[in-house]
């Protein structure tokens, strides 16, 4: 899988991995002072933030594998930055890739308008809930508690992962600095700045 | 023998823990995530050389956050029987409940400090190193991972400076929180167009002197397996099975 990957690509999914990264961290501690008034359903509504690179850097690359080779990156930069949560963060990253890999991969990473993008949030969305619903012990909770839970994260995996996403990517890629990856290549013919 | 975890492979190291994770989610009773904890705690205090007033630091927020899982699985609990052991207004609260919501807590607490006992002992660069050689990760990825790594002072600094230059101009300023989680949107895409340059140039350097992604037969810095590694490994194991069979010895 790896071999048709540029060194330039992973370099890069590394690089935008520690810009989010940092964000990723602040949200992260966003959500555990709240989950502390109102408990775990706390860190639903910002979860899409966490799927954010994965989709990004899909949408940028667009190669077998860009969205979970990524979100795993991700994770380990936070290890890496010497964060409390540490390992378990490197396994959610892959569950969270593979959630929005597969999504890409129905689409045979021939599509990536916003709808998919969104429906990859949404997968990400998904995956996590199910690896949480494990680890997290969440079968103790209510049937509408948790169907709750998992509204407001596929909501937030959309709104913020899918629709966020796409609009940071766009914004980028008005840059002009993302010549030589595939996202500008399939822009083509349109009047670019 | 007190530096142990220190010294300890870090991928085995990870693998233990990760190992020790998923069983513990196998169990909705309060004691075993207790033991385990307590087992933890003791743990690193033998084999380790670590600050505990940081170790504190970090812990405080799990503190905060096992809290908030505590009431909210007494509130939402699915199961409701057993006898009432406790009411307050119009709760009843089971002692099921009860001990479910103590699991979920004390796992949260378990969780943490195992975490806690990984990433206050390892050195991150030692880490990736041993992922690609004791768990076969890609070269090209271990090493891009610890270019990103190695940038990441630079993306800082650049954070203040993009932020300085926005003031320097007028913008930003904002009270309103949502203008100005709204406003992160300025900052991240300068940072992300200086990213792609760094990681364009950074990437072209490595090629220009020989780096192929190709997997080596040898490296120079050898991250070794060894005795204490089977001995860390079957004390994290013995002390997972004191916790999973605590039925047994503490009746």
């Amino acid at each position: 899988m790896l071999k048709s990957w540029k060194l330039k690509e992973i370099v890069l999914m590394s690089l935008f991995a520690v810009v989010f990264g940092i964000v990723y961290l602040l949200f992260l501690h966003v959500g555990n002072i709240w989950a502390g008034f109102i408990g775990p359903i706390a860190y639903e509504w910002i979860f899409g933030i966490w799927f954010i690179v994965s989709i990004i850097c899909m949408y940028i690359i667009r190669k077998p594998g860009a969205a979970v080779v990524s979100e795993t990156i991700a994770a380990a930069i936070e290890v890496l930055l010497g964060n409390a949560v540490g390992p378990r963060l490197i396994l959610s990253g892959i569950v969270q890739g593979l959630g929005a890999e597969a999504v890409f991969a129905a689409t045979r990473y021939k599509r990536f308008d916003l709808w998919v993008l969104m429906l990859a949030g949404v997968g990400s969305s998904i995956f996590s809930f199910v690896y949480g619903y494990f680890l997290g012990g969440f079968s103790v909770y209510s049937t509408g508690y948790v169907a709750l839970m998992l509204g407001i994260r596929i909501l937030s995996g959309a709104m913020i992962a899918g629709i966020g996403g796409k609009a940071v990517a766009d914004g980028l890629l008005a840059t002009g600095s993302l010549r030589g990856y595939a996202i500008s290549r399939s822009k083509k013919g349109e009047a670019r700045a | 023998m007190k530096n142990a975890l220190h010294r300890m492979n870090p991928s085995v190291k990870f693998l233990a823990i990760t190992i020790c994770m998923f069983t513990m989610a196998f169990f909705f009773d309060p004691w075993t995530p207790l033991v385990f904890w307590a087992g933890v705690l003791v743990l690193q205090f033998f084999f380790s050389e670590i600050n505990w007033k940081r170790w504190l630091l970090f812990m405080l927020p799990f503190f905060v956050t096992s809290f908030g899982y505590f009431w909210t699985t007494l509130v939402f609990a699915e199961d409701s029987s057993g006898s009432v052991v406790w009411s307050i207004w119009n709760l009843q609260i089971t002692e099921t409940q009860l001990n479910h919501a103590l699991s979920l807590s004390f796992r949260v607490l378990a969780f943490s400090s195992l975490s806690l006992l990984f990433a206050l002992t390892t050195n991150p660069v030692t880490f990736i190193l041993s992922l690609m050689q004791q768990l076969r990760l890609s070269p090209k990825i271990a090493y891009g991972v610890m270019v990103g790594y190695q940038f990441l002072p630079v993306l800082k600094d650049e954070f203040v400076q993009i932020g300085q230059a926005h003031r320097l101009r007028g913008a930003g300023g904002e009270k309103n929180t949502l203008q100005r989680l709204l406003g992160v949107r300025r900052i991240l895409i300068p940072m992300l167009a200086g990213a792609v340059r760094k990681a364009e140039r950074a990437a072209f350097a490595m090629e220009a002197r020989g780096f192929t992604g190709e997997r080596r037969s040898s490296y120079f810095r050898v991250i070794s397996m060894g005795k204490l590694d089977i001995a860390l490994v079957s004390l994290f194991l013995f002390l997972l099975v004191l916790s999973c069979t605590h039925i047994w010895w503490l009746g």
